[in-house]
């Protein structure tokens, strides 16, 4: 049992460690929330799939699919293969919920996106193994901040300046970039990480419309070369 | 077309969800050690270096100067705001200029 204060500086300083992806959401929540109030949803709709799908990305071509006429089964297919990668990161914060309460385990999956692997990656440059808590607070602060943005985004709808001239359009994709030396473990890494890029390179050249699926075997194929490997 | 909204919003929140829960059991169920864990191991850095393979694909020599200049400034800070500053200010900098 841990004593509250723990409990509670864990969750603030995950909420502290998530501030610079949660500023990068930010921008691309206010995009998606002015990009689906202008294809027709409604200020609700808007705020419950941010709220249930969580998933910058997924939601964005769902909503493409959906104003492209393609259908209910089409969007949500198209959209949970982008957010089927998800299903690789909550299987890496297995030490962090395992032997948790179930309700516990119910909310930390809920609040798992890509960020939690920048938290992982955080706690573990401090030395630490990222806790339950530690990944709460900053699942938490990320799904307010991108509920807000979203609201803020379809509320506006109109008027805002395009992000894209800031460069921030650009802000996920540093954040993504600079996690990659603190993952890099050593040279042991070089041909998984190969393979997981030519993957999705080749994968996307072949069927550009199936980037989610060629994220998810890319991943794959780099995690089933690297434990296949022996040196290790 | 509201219906239709609805339902994908629900359906497509179910479909996270149950993406999300089930990576976790996914998890329970492969062993600890050897191979399995040494790929479980690996899996943060690929799905990483995979979705910046992706951006890079879909980005111009603008987004490649700068995503290398945000490497360079993250394997010497390991800073992560700074280093997505840094990014973001290239990018800014480089539209407005070419």
């Amino acid at each position: 049992m841990q004593a509250p204060s723990t409990t509670r500086s864990e969750i603030l300083l995950g909420a502290r460690d998530m501030l610079p992806m949660a500023l990068a959401a930010a921008t691309y929540g206010v995009a998606f929330g002015l990009l689906a109030s202008q294809s027709g949803f409604s200020f609700l709709q808007s705020l419950s799939m941010s709220a249930m799908v969580f998933g910058g990305s997924a939601q964005l071509v769902a909503l493409d699919q959906l104003t492209a006429g393609a259908g209910v089964a089409a969007a949500i297919v198209a959209g949970a293969a982008l957010n089927m990668r998800i299903l690789l990161i909550t299987a890496s914060m297995r030490s962090a919920l395992v032997q948790r309460p179930w309700w516990q385990i119910a909310t930390g999956v809920y609040l798992a996106t890509d960020a939690s692997v920048a938290l992982m990656q955080t706690a573990k440059n401090r030395g630490a193994l990222a806790s339950y808590w530690y990944l709460l607070g900053g699942g938490a602060l990320l799904l307010l901040v991108w509920v807000a943005s979203t609201s803020i985004g379809a509320v506006l709808s109109q008027g805002i300046p395009d992000p894209a001239r800031f460069g921030l359009d650009f802000a996920i994709v540093a954040v993504f970039i600079a996690l990659l030396p603190g993952l890099w473990r050593g040279r042991s890494d070089l041909f998984p990480w190969l393979v997981a890029a030519g993957t999705v390179a080749l994968f996307v050249v072949l069927f550009p419309s199936l980037a989610g699926w060629g994220l998810l075997l890319g991943a794959i194929s780099g995690a089933v070369v690297a434990g296949l490997s022996h040196d290790n | 077309m509201t219906t239709e909204i609805w339902w994908t919003v629900l359906g497509l929140g179910a479909a996270s969800y149950a993406i999300r829960l089930g990576g976790f059991f996914l998890a329970l169920r492969l062993p600890q050690s050897g191979a399995w864990a040494r790929g479980l191991d690996a899996l943060p850095g690929c799905l990483i270096m995979a979705l910046v393979a992706l951006m890079m694909i879909k980005g111009g020599v603008i987004e490649w100067v700068a995503g290398l200049i945000a490497l360079l400034v993250a394997a010497k800070t390991r800073n992560l705001p700074i280093s997505m500053l840094a990014g973001v200010s290239v990018v800014a900098g480089l539209r407005l200029f070419v």
